[in-house]
């Protein structure tokens, strides 16, 4: 079956290998979506450069599926961002904000584009080991513990027709992780058994599972990408 | 400052979601800066979704800002924790447990559920 997959915060990172490893089946087009103007770099995505926290963010998106013409078969809400401090230190606006993109912008997305999902479709939401708490993370922590919460309502709303699946990763590569001091990074890793960082790559491998029929019996689950490092 | 911290029905306007999780912020921010313990009582039935969107994000949303605030107050001697009740439990009953929270620092960071509408469901 062809049809469009909707992938947000595909510029870079994960998003991006998310898109690239759906793109590369050739079933798919990939609607990419994000706010940073290296969207447009990429080839394999047709790109919507929007910020999904404004009023017409999510309307934007549906729009350029609807012109694709195709069915929407799955979307994967993966933009978020960090505003780090500890909790006692925490302004209003750092909370404000990671809730909005993290959280907001996937919720307000989903109820956009869910009437549109193609029966047998399927959301994927990129949540955070973070959901399981984390030092001075208590707006990103809270925001990733919502996106659980917003995956369960709506496996259990969506269902029979859609299903409904968050991935949690770890410790991954990504230029987030890269802005780590190198010497927290290195305690960071020692703590993970696997004994390294994960790759975007990896992540994106667990989101085509629970994008494709190979999962069509698994909605409502979290499922953590992080070496191991929940049990150390 | 709320040192019990109950989650408001929100129904599924992300406005009303935004302001109640803004207002957990506020007053667990007012409690931690005061070196104070606190607990957030949800509904065990939004943990897993089944009473909309809205109100599981706020539920799951909190149960995860718990975890990393808990983190962040075993350094400095105060504590967090959630219940999640059953519909029918007495409010009375869901503060009796609050308060023992409350005055015992052994426990942070832990869900405790009230009734039993949890058993052979997932753990959240």
């Amino acid at each position: 079956m062809t049809g469009v997959i909707v992938v947000t915060g595909a510029a870079r990172g994960i998003g991006l290998s998310i898109a690239e490893k759906l793109a590369a089946t050739e079933s798919f087009t990939v609607v990419g979506v994000d706010l940073a103007p290296e969207l447009g770099l990429s080839e394999v995505m047709t790109p919507v450069q929007v910020d999904l926290t404004g009023d017409d963010g999510p309307a934007m998106v549906r729009d350029t599926v609807e012109r694709t013409g195709l069915p929407l078969l799955g979307l994967v809400n993966n933009a978020g961002i960090t505003r780090d401090s500890r909790l006692i230190n925490m302004t209003d606006d750092d909370f404000g904000a990671v809730l909005e993109v993290n959280l907001g912008a996937a919720y307000r997305l989903s109820s956009e584009l869910a009437p549109l999902l193609a029966e047998g479709g399927s959301i994927v939401n990129i949540a955070s080991r973070a959901y399981l708490g984390n030092f001075g993370q208590f707006n990103y922590s809270m925001s990733k513990g919502g996106i659980v919460g917003l995956t369960r309502a709506l496996a259990l709303s969506l269902a029979p027709d859609v299903r409904v699946n968050a991935v949690a990763p770890g410790l991954i590569g990504t230029e987030m992780a890269m802005a780590i001091p190198e010497e927290t990074l290195e305690k960071m890793v020692s703590a993970i058994p696997l004994d390294r960082m994960g790759t975007p790559e990896e992540v994106a491998n667990v989101v085509w599972f629970l994008l494709s029929p190979l999962s069509s019996y698994i909605t409502g689950h979290v499922v953590v990408v992080g070496g191991g490092r929940s049990l150390a | 400052m709320t040192q019990i911290f109950w989650a408001a029905d929100v129904g599924d306007e992300w406005h009303a979601v935004r302001t109640e999780l803004t207002r957990a912020f506020q007053s667990s921010r007012a409690a931690a800066q005061a070196d104070t313990s606190f607990v957030y009582v949800v509904r065990q039935d939004d943990l897993l979704g089944r009473r909309g969107p809205g109100n599981a994000m706020v539920a799951t949303g909190l149960l995860s800002a718990a975890r990393t605030a808990a983190m962040e107050g075993s350094r400095k001697g105060w504590t967090c924790n959630v219940i999640a009740y059953d519909k029918d439990e007495e409010r009375a009953t869901v503060e009796r447990w609050a308060r023992h929270l409350l005055e015992d620092d052994s426990v942070s960071g832990e869900l405790i559920r009230v009734g039993p509408g949890h058993i052979g469901k997932a753990l959240p």
